[in-house]
């Protein structure tokens, strides 16, 4: 289904520091002009130059804000003095400026003075009611006044959390909506005009609780982090890393805004400390990674390696991290409620967060929010929780839990209680999830239309055909979705067997194929533990035959009688990358990390993926003339195994072709990945195999020459040498290459497949890969 | 009564030709072929002159314990004087204590021939090597100054102190005591069992290192320190002054090896020093372990020569019976036994495994000197790697076959193998502890699929799995080897696949992996020799292709080499399935069925 037509073509920020910085950076990777306007600065001579500073800290900062080098281009930087005029070009002006409600105001009424009629403007503030933004404004501001609360970076943290006043008018709101939602890829929360909205309301709440419970229970940070991370579904940092992550110093503002404005009697009141060392930590500069380090650190360790450090809560001094073991941690496996029912101190620690946390959260519907399937998806997207509180609630049994607050003497809101007698927050009937409403009764959770997961596909059937390693979906319309999920998605046997079988019953069955999961990485390709072991005990033959098993798959894959798109968000990696090269087209997430990544691991891609991007290559218009262009693009990306940081990069790097599609909000990928195997179905015919005229060896030596002088500034290690002449014969089209006579698409996957089974064999290539399965890092040797 | 001979000739063999491919290491110039072949004649003759006629009556009279005191047999303290003044206590050990600085692998060779000749006596300076590299390793440098020369010269012995009435192989459970003095010592006090060569009187000191725990270790194996306590606390000019409350409560009454004195020491408030950190003890101990894990496949290796030599002796003199395929010898009353196809069959299962042993033994120690001192980093850690995958198997398949052999030999005498005159039962006994001590041959496979395996993503398998699967693919065309290589060949892939299928196990369920450890380890054992065997065999034949085999000796190595592959390394497929067997025959059963 296509996106709606956008009613936003140009968006004004006024503020240049992260967040406006960050937001100006995100509008433009949706392809949408920004200009980006800040004050200009008491002396010197450019007056612009706040905002071209925040421009050039984007394009350096690390994770980028920017999805490529061209969306830059698309920020105009101005100031607030000179610049106003170009505010009447703006359709949405987002204003994030300081937190300080006088220059907040003065920046609307200049805005108001030079907006066009009927353009909309949002603020960005985090602790600011609406109320007070708009009052005193003219009615025709507020009526177009809404405020619109990114997170840190905007490029990356998906919950955008809306709060629309009563004045604002609802199509004010439902352009915003739309437009975060389908050009940003938001997940867009409606909030109501409460002190921290839904996400830091309870966040900080969480935080400041899991902080207090872990000095009062005599945990180290270790510890408390173990438990408070992945064994409760919230990020693996823990809290005392996350904190480290977002900067300490963010803390007591945070807190002060939230202490000026929260109601009465609310439990945060209660709860809130002033911790007497994590004052001094700030006041020394230990303010976390961005500082000198934070509860933890990293030192240097006698033999001059880097030792993690971790604070002692009771006197502050460091020493060596320790990795607990915490039987509670161990036993977390086994569900939330096995957790919070151990009786070691980390079982403890578990429950007392987790009843004040989620006793809070119950508590504040339908104060903050209308219903509690706004709150779960804030804290999912915008807390990374696995869970939100509600979600956990029944994780944990409404019941249980009310029973237990209630023998501890603690009240039971009135909202859990209604969850108790109904039987929890939300229930599956058929395909549809219900949630609970504040009525006491339960509604179905509908997707908005353009959003279609496989997990609702899931939940309503049985898979088509399946293994351990991936299944097949019937998405309807004939449409089928083949998911892999193995561990990362990596492919092993298993799994290749899977998508033979997905291309035979799509032909019998079906009229395309999808190829999508919702993991975190689509695939990271294919499973290198296996293939180390076995090239460690010299079992060639089943290495070689996974090859020529993932050869003949993806050929049969790009020459089946029906199209096939495939869906990757995260990262496609090797494997990942070839089974996407194979297919008719690819719709990707804009976050997908695309590459042949192989020599990194001193392989060469085995199954295609040389070929097809040498075809992709040699297909391109505007490629100049001869065979060296396109295999010189080829090499260089598969040599250096370049990776695309975004979508974007992916098709600069050719891993996309300019018929690919880029879908913005993940959400929608899925819908969008159908749409267009049904586009393609219309007429399709399988692709004639390429013609590839190829330089042979004397491309071989033109590498040469290049990677000598590489070698000779020291860019080029000893077995990069060996990987490289082995991926140059590949993409030369080996001793046979001829430009005048093409050379064959069998014979590149045998010099592919030979190329491989040749490094494989090395002592660089086994040290590399296991290099990157204990480290995660590639080994430079 | 046994005789023993050390056999040089094929001793010389595996040193000049098996070896002769690898590279030159630093220090070999000092030990030229010469200095070798002095090296190989004076350890011949001390084995055979001093050692071996000692080796009886040793066995006969014991270690016995008087008034506290051991008193070694007969001769052994003359003996021990004898071979600490020839060096031979120091072989390894560096110039700059008093030591040889022998390569490994000629130690490793020196070692065979004390296993052979006298395996009780080999015990104490056998330990004394193990001391001294604990010690050199992760003491600090005034207890080295104090202690490495005294081990190295032999002036005084090693031991070292881990098993306790409640815990052997799990050495987590020990309760021997450290507590801190104050001024850097520690106070030992325990109770340590199987300490062999715990006291004697060859030496005025004796250095136990020993296993305790500090006041406050954390729980189990991770909390265990290791201590050097003297016998007797040297004085300031370095000799033996007070006793340091280090008893003698008892001598075991062992099986065999009864020379050695295998002792229950008492510690009472015994000074030591820290060695290695504190609750670093494991650490350290396996730096020992591994070297007497090594030492000890050795010895299968050593019996199992001498038990063939006496039984192969035997076979040719005595007459008993015809020969099936119609007289050998009319002029006696009956044939030779080693006309019979059985005798044939027992000498040569010995004889296939003393020489391919030979072979495994001395290329581990090749690689001991490789992973020290080759000039190439990753040549170094290759080696070291090979050592750390084979040290279990050497331990326990040359224990184990060495065991298999004494048992083989005594067959060959019949009833005369079974009363003490011929000595042949001696090397049963004697060969049975090397199976037990240095950890059960059930804990090296263990070691070797439980630790081994998994290491590393399967690194250290490669280090040996790639020469192999180089030298098949090598070799497979050549037809005069086909013979040899085929067979390898087949149990090579039998011992890819069931490491592969114990791999994937062990990450799903260890204990179905573990359940096919031992004959997992045998089926790795039977690689390992069918590998040398192939490499043997390709050596004799290109010799006697060129003519120089006026002895027969190449000659007899092919044919023992074909009798390996063919009457042994088939035994590969059983081992196969039973790896692969998994737990459920050994699990079903519950305990109380038993």
């Amino acid at each position: 289904m296509a996106a709606p037509k956008l009613k936003i073509a140009r968006v004004g920020v006024i503020g240049s520091g992260v967040m406006g910085g960050g937001i100006a950076a995100h509008v433009a990777n949706a392809g949408i002009p920004v200009h980006l306007l800040d004050i200009v600065p008491k002396d010197g001579a450019n007056r612009n130059a706040v905002a071209e500073g925040a421009i050039q800290r984007l394009l350096k900062t690390d994770p980028a804000p920017f999805m490529h080098a061209g969306a830059a281009r698309l920020v105009t930087p101005g100031n607030i003095e000179d610049h106003l005029d170009r505010l009447a070009e703006c359709d949405w002006i987002v204003e994030v400026v300081a937190e300080n409600l006088t220059i907040k105001q003065e920046v609307y009424k200049k805005i108001d003075a030079h907006r066009k009629p009927g353009s909309i403007i949002s603020s960005n503030t985090s602790t600011i009611p609406l109320g007070l933004l708009t009052k005193g404004l003219p009615k025709s501001f507020a009526k177009d006044f809404l405020i619109t609360h990114f997170f840190n970076p905007p490029r990356y943290m998906r919950l955008l959390e809306i709060v629309a006043g009563p004045a604002t008018k609802p199509k004010a709101v439902e352009i915003i909506r739309d437009f975060c939602d389908h050009a940003l890829g938001k997940g867009v929360v409606d909030c109501k005009d409460t002190p921290g909205f839904i996400a830091n309301r309870i966040g900080t709440y969480w935080i400041q609780a899991a902080i207090n419970h872990a000095i009062d229970l005599g945990l180290s940070v270790e510890e408390a982090d173990a438990v408070a991370g992945r064994p409760m579904g919230v990020p693996k940092t823990g809290i005392f890393g996350l904190l480290d992550l977002v900067g300490l110093d963010l803390m007591p503002h945070v807190s002060k805004s939230l202490l000026a404005t929260l109601p009465e009697g609310d439990d945060y009141r209660r709860i809130y400390r002033l911790q007497a060392l994590f004052e001094k930590m700030i006041a020394d500069g230990y303010t976390g990674r961005k500082g000198k380090g934070g509860f933890y650190r990293l030192a240097k360790g006698a033999d001059g390696s880097r030792v993690k450090e971790a604070i002692d809560l009771n006197t502050g001094d460091y020493h060596v991290a320790g990795k607990p073991r915490l039987e509670s941690v161990e036993a977390a496996r086994k569900g939330l409620k096995v957790l919070a029912e151990h009786p070691d101190k980390g079982g403890k620690y578990a429950w007392a967060v987790l009843r004040d946390t989620l006793g809070y959260a119950a508590a504040l519907v339908p104060d903050i929010a209308d219903q509690v399937t706004a709150v779960d998806e804030a804290m999912r997207l915008g807390y990374a929780w696995k869970r939100g509180p509600f979600e956990m609630i029944d994780q944990l049994g409404a019941k249980w839990f009310a029973d237990r607050l209630a023998a501890e003497g603690r009240a039971v809101p009135p909202l859990l209680q209604t969850a108790v007698t109904a039987g929890g927050f939300y229930r599956t009937q058929g395909a549809t999830v219900e949630y609970l409403g504040t009525d006491g009764a339960y509604h179905p959770i509908v997707r908005r239309p353009g959003v279609l997961l496989l997990s609702d596909v899931k939940r309503a059937a049985q898979p088509i055909v399946g293994n351990k390693a991936a299944s097949l979906w019937d998405l309807g319309d004939g449409v089928a979705c083949l998911e892999f999920h193995t561990k990362m998605n990596a492919f092993d046997a298993d799994l290749m067997g899977m998508v033979k079988k997905a291309i035979d019953t799509v032909t019998k069955s079906y009229k395309a194929l999808v190829i999508h999961n919702e993991s975190d990485n689509f695939s990271v390709g294919a499973n290198l533990g296996l293939a180390l072991f076995a090239a460690n005990v010299a079992l060639w033959p089943p290495i070689e035959q996974l090859v020529d098993q993932g050869q003949k798959t993806f050929k049969a894959l790009k020459y089946a009688p029906f199209p096939s798109v495939a869906a990757p968000s995260g990262m496609a990696l090797g494997g990942g990358c070839e089974v996407l090269l194979h297919c008719s087209a690819i719709q990707a997430h804009a976050e997908t990390y695309i590459g042949l990544v192989e020599c990194g691991v001193g392989l060469v891609p085995g199954w295609g993926g040389t070929k097809e991007l040498l075809t992709r290559w040699a297909t391109m218009p505007g490629m100049p003339k001869g065979p060296m262009p396109p295999v010189a693009k080829a090499f260089e990306t598969v040599a250096m195994a370049k990776v695309g940081k975004s979508a974007h990069e992916s098709r600069e790097l050719g891993f996309l072709r300019p018929t690919d599609g880029i879908t913005m909000n993940r959400d929608r990928l899925l819908a969008d990945a159908k749409a267009a195997a049904l586009k393609l179905t219309k007429r399709y015919t399988a692709p004639e195999p390429p013609v590839l005229k190829l330089p042979g060896p004397t491309g071989v030596a033109a590498i040469s020459l290049q990677v000598e002088g590489l070698t000779l500034q020291g860019k080029v290690t000893r077995h990069d040498q060996t990987v490289i002449a082995e991926l140059a014969k590949v993409v030369t089209g080996g001793d046979d290459g001829d430009h005048i006579d093409p050379t064959s698409e069998d014979k590149l996957y045998a010099l592919e497949r030979q190329a491989f089974m040749r490094l494989v064999k090395t002592e660089g290539t086994l040290q590399r890969m296991e290099h990157m399965l204990t480290t995660g890092k590639p080994l430079r040797n | 009564m046994a005789t023993y001979k050390a056999p040089l000739r094929d001793i010389r063999f595996v040193l000049n030709e098996v070896l002769a491919e690898s590279d030159p290491l630093p220090g070999d110039q000092e030990f030229d072929p010469e200095t070798i072949d002095t090296v190989l004649d004076a350890a011949a003759q001390i084995c055979e002159e001093v050692l071996q006629p000692l080796n009886r009556s040793g066995d006969e009279e014991g270690s016995v314990l008087e008034n506290g005191v051991v008193r070694t047999p007969k001769g052994f303290k003359e003996a021990y004087e004898a071979f600490r003044e020839g060096g031979w206590v120091g072989m390894p050990c560096a110039v700059e204590d008093g030591g040889q600085a022998m390569p490994r692998l000629l130690h490793n060779v020196v070692k065979e021939m004390f296993c052979s000749s006298n395996l009780a006596f080999g015990m104490f300076p056998g330990l004394s090597n193990g001391a001294y590299v604990a010690i050199r390793h992760h003491a600090e440098e005034t207890l080295k100054r104090a202690y490495l020369p005294k081990l190295a010269t032999g002036e005084w012995t090693g031991t070292m102190c881990l098993t306790e009435p409640q815990c052997g192989t799990d050495l987590g459970l020990i309760r021997t005591k450290a507590v801190p003095k104050g001024d850097g010592s520690y106070a030992i006090t325990g109770t340590k069992i199987f300490i062999s060569c715990g006291d004697h009187d060859f030496t005025e000191n004796i250095v136990h290192l020993v296993l305790a725990k500090l006041p406050d270790a954390p729980e189990g194996i991770r909390g265990i320190s290791l201590f050097l306590v003297p016998k007797r606390l040297p004085m300031a000019d370095g000799k033996p002054g007070v006793h340091n409350g280090v008893t003698t409560g008892a001598l075991e009454h062992k099986m065999g090896i009864k020379a050695s004195p295998t002792c229950v020491l008492n510690f009472e408030n015994s000074v030591g020093w820290l060695v290695g950190g504190q609750h670093r003890g494991m650490r350290c101990m396996f730096t020992m372990m591994n070297e007497a894990r090594l030492s000890v496949g050795v010895q299968g290796l050593g019996l199992a020569e001498v038990a063939y030599q006496n039984a192969r002796d035997y076979a040719k003199e005595r007459t008993q019976g015809r020969s099936v395929a119609g007289t050998k010898d009319a002029a006696k009353t009956a044939d030779p036994i080693i006309v019979h196809p059985d005798v044939r069959r027992n000498l040569l299962l010995i004889r296939s495994f003393t020489e391919g042993a030979r072979a495994m033994a001395y290329w581990v120690g090749r690689l001991l000197d490789e992973a020290e001192k080759h000039p190439d980093a990753d040549r170094r850690v290759a080696a070291d790697e090979l050592v750390q995958l084979l040290t279990p198997v050497v331990k326990a398949y040359l224990t184990d076959q060495g065991f298999a052999s004494t048992v083989t030999a005594q067959q060959v005498y019949g009833g005369h193998g079974y009363i003490r005159e011929h000595g042949v039962e001696q090397f049963v006994r004697d060969a049975r502890i090397a199976q037990i001590y240095e950890g059960t041959n059930g804990i090296q496979a263990l070691d070797l699929v439980g630790r081994k395996l998994p290491q590393n993503m399967g690194r250290l398998l490669r280090r040996f799995f790639h020469p192999v699967d180089a030298f098949i693919q090598a070799n497979a065309s050549d037809p005069k080897l086909t013979e040899f290589v085929m067979p390898l060949a087949k149990a090579f892939a039998k011992l890819q696949q069931a490491t592969a299928q114990l791999a994937e196990r062990g990450l799903k369920d260890p204990e179905d992996a573990v359940s096919g450890a031992t004959d997992y380890l045998r089926l790795f054992g039977h690689v390992v020799m069918g590998f040398l065997w192939c490499r043997m065999a390709k050596l004799a034949q290109a010799k006697m292709a060129a003519g120089g085999d006026s002895d027969g000796f190449y000659a007899a190595k092919v044919m023992t080499a074909r009798f390996f592959v063919e009457r042994v390394l088939p035994e590969t497929d059983t081992l196969f399935r039973t790896v692969l067997a998994g737990r459920r025959t050994l699990m079903e059963m519950p305990a109380e069925a038993f």
